[in-house]
């Protein structure tokens, strides 16, 4: 009775079962994985989109800023100021001024030069001249 | 049980079929449709959003800002992904300087791209976008922009020009450089979803912009400022109908300064008449007057027909010649070249140009670079009017010796005159110093070599007795250093012909110093309203030239020159006793 009964009942074949329950885990964890990544990806592009227009609007406000510090600094916008009397022009007296180098010495003209332009005096013995910028 | 197995077998056939139908259909949509509904999808969602390059400044030869963007957003609508068309411009209406019902009109559409308004500050753009958020509206969304900005106002307004509502240049440098200012615009492929936000994982194709070129111009803005002030002192005070006064270097032709008035503002070009929109040190032709000396006595001197022993009768003022009496302010008898030309007769001149052939002195004249476009790059260039040997009369030699019969541009009269001063090199005026930072200056070779420099040289030296006591322009020397000019004062042509009685255009062009010219110079003054005993070049045009010279030695820290040479000039004031 046994011997028959063992004939007609399917065996379960664990490893079998086994392998595939893996295989299919490991897909529908590769899958879950697949969604996880690709919301991952959205969220970090949506931010990076966000730090983009965030750094956009910092720019176009530097951007803003510097020009309105260019035109209130303008020579032009100066110059009206000084005009209508809002700034002044103030002599400095030659004692006022400190020098990082010494003075040049009045050449045999007799002139004073306003600033220093001998090369040694400036830069030291052997250096050479910076281009003086006009 | 066989009944049973059919009917399994029906079951699965019947399925094997629905399943083959899907997998048809969806071999059909995804293989053999695919790109049709690419397409459809790609026009739903994809968009080319343009990255806009930036224009290039425009700097100064030290680097001081003349030109700047501003920027500023372009607000516009996408049709498809407004709801409520009145709640949005509730909430955005403010913000643009709108009213609602304006704005809900623009905003009822399917269109997907309207412009609702250009040039919002970028500050009121993201306020009115983050107030769109709040309220959880969509449909508004901002492009960016810029808009032109010039800091100085109406200081170099001529040169720079101005940029239109396309964004390209109209006028001036931003006209002529506009290729190198504008750049190149990027772009790049994006997709959006339901709400009009991007999809940045799904971000296509993409090219940055090509920033446009700073523009560095040989201009001084300390130069600039101080010939600026000038013009516009002498324009207040004599009340002409134009002035304008420009600096250059004459050893290398490059501008450092370039004014004129009346003028404009070019962040309000739209306010601005024509009168003041003209660049008047390139386009107004002139008769220089006596300025012109210069041409015929370095020419004749040059072919050898003049010498350092010449004397020239001057026919004590008449001078009865083609049927015309040609007449000196002063009446003198024998005059040296240097004479003729610090007393500025006019009878000398005309002898001496009667002593060239006419094609020789014709040549002279366009060798000096008259009735040809002197190249700077500024549009609008005239090349004023010299007339051809063949269609003289009997008379036109001789006025054109001394300055009539043909009319130059102050550019042109700059020019002429800096061979002059730097050994008799005619050079094209250099404007633009480099384009694109760290890229290498760009380099003018001369024009020609008008006159030998021996021949330069001595009309320098002559023309340094112009501002002589003894000359007709004392009030343009220029303390502590040696000046050479001359004055020029011409009537002006009437427009029905023949000349206007009692109006002038004076001119004083020099340089200085002397030995090793740094600065040439030009003032113009036109039809000052003086009266005739007072507008002379010498009295009205040199003391503006002074005034220049004197602080442009001073910004630039020029050296004087030792007081023995300069006191060749003869320091004491004089009046002016000629034009």
């Amino acid at each position: 009775m046994s011997v028959n009964r063992r004939r007609t009942t399917n065996t379960i074949e664990v490893n079998f079962l086994a392998r595939w329950l893996v295989i299919v885990f490991l897909i529908g964890l590769a899958g879950l994985f697949f969604v996880y990544l690709k919301n991952q990806q959205h969220a970090v592009g949506n931010q990076s989109r966000l730090v983009e227009a965030a750094l956009r609007e910092e720019e176009g406000r530097d951007e803003a800023l510097k020009a309105q510090i260019t035109s209130m600094t303008s020579r032009g916008a100066l110059q009206h100021r000084l005009d209508d009397g809002y700034i002044t022009l103030q002599a400095i007296r030659d004692t006022a001024i400190a020098r990082v180098t010494p003075p040049a010495p009045a050449e045999v003209d007799g002139v004073l030069r306003t600033a220093s332009r001998d090369p040694e005096s400036r830069f030291g013995p052997g250096v050479p001249q910076r281009a003086v910028n006009r | 049980m066989k009944g049973t197995g059919e009917r399994i077998g029906v079951v699965c056939a019947l399925l094997v079929l629905i399943f083959t139908a899907f997998a048809w259909r969806l071999i059909h949509l995804q293989i053999l449709k695919h790109d049709y509904y690419q397409e459809i999808a790609a026009e739903k969602h994809d968009t080319r959003q343009v990255i806009q390059a930036r224009r290039g400044r425009i700097l100064d030869r030290n680097g001081e800002e003349l030109a700047v963007n501003v920027p500023v957003q372009m607000v516009y609508a996408d049709g498809s992904h407004i709801q409520k068309p009145a709640a949005v411009a509730g909430v955005a209406a403010p913000f643009l300087e709108m009213t609602p019902e304006e704005l809900t009109e623009k905003l009822t559409t399917k269109s997907k791209y309207v412009v609702i308004r250009k040039g919002v500050s970028e500050e009121k753009a993201q306020d009115m976008i983050r107030a769109l958020e709040k309220a959880n509206l969509h449909g508004l969304y901002l492009q960016e922009g810029s808009v032109r900005s010039y800091p100085n106002g109406e200081m170099l307004c001529d040169v720079l020009g101005y940029v239109d509502h396309t964004g390209h240049g109209a006028d001036g440098i931003e006209k002529t450089c506009d290729d190198a200012l504008t750049g190149q615009e990027g772009f790049r492929w994006i997709e959006h979803d339901r709400k009009g936000r991007e999809i940045v994982v799904y971000r296509g194709q993409e090219q940055l912009p090509e920033n446009g070129s700073d523009i560095r111009l040989s201009i001084d803005m300390g130069l600039q400022a101080i010939a600026e002030r000038e013009v516009d002192a002498a324009y207040k005070t004599n009340h002409p109908a134009s002035a304008t006064a420009i600096l250059a270097d004459p050893n290398t032709g490059e501008i450092l300064a370039m004014a004129s008035r009346p003028n404009y503002d070019p962040n309000k070009f739209n306010q601005a008449k024509s009168e003041e929109m003209r660049n008047r040190a390139i386009s107004d032709i002139y008769e220089p007057g006596s300025v012109f000396k210069i041409v015929v006595t370095s020419a004749a001197y040059n072919e050898g027909i003049v010498n350092d022993k010449t004397q020239i009768f001057c026919e004590n003022g008449h001078f009865s010649y083609g049927g015309k009496i040609i007449k000196d302010h002063h009446g003198s008898g024998d005059l040296s070249i240097p004479e003729i030309l610090m007393k500025s007769s006019n009878i000398g001149a005309a002898k001496i140009s009667l002593r060239m052939k006419d094609q020789m002195f014709y040549d002279y004249v366009r060798k000096f670079g008259f009735g040809t476009r002197s190249g700077i790059p500024l549009p609008g260039e005239i090349p004023g009017q010299v007339i051809p040997p063949h269609r003289w009369d009997m008379l036109t030699k001789t006025r054109v010796a001394f300055g009539q019969s043909i009319s130059v541009t102050p550019i042109q009269m700059v020019m002429a005159m800096s061979a002059i001063a730097n050994g008799g090199k005619l050079l094209k005026p250099k404007l633009v110093m480099s384009k694109g930072e760290g890229s290498a200056e760009l380099t003018e070779a001369p024009v020609a070599q008008v006159v030998k420099t021996e021949s330069a040289n001595y009309i320098a030296n002559a023309l340094e007795k112009v501002v002589g006591n003894q000359g007709t322009a004392p009030l343009a020397r220029i303390e502590g250093y040696r000046v050479a000019g001359k004055t020029g004062t011409a009537q002006k042509i009437s427009p029905h012909g023949g000349y206007l009685e009692g109006r002038y255009i004076v001119s004083f062009a020099g340089f200085f110093p002397v030995n090793k010219p740094r600065i040439m110079g030009i003032v113009i003054v036109d039809d000052a309203k003086l009266g005739e005993t007072a507008n002379y070049g010498g009295s009205v045009a040199g003391p503006v030239f002074a005034k220049i010279g004197e602080k442009a030695a001073r910004h630039l820290d020029m050296d004087p020159e030792p007081t023995d040479s300069v006191s060749k000039q003869d320091s004491s004031t004089a009046a002016v006793s000629a034009r």
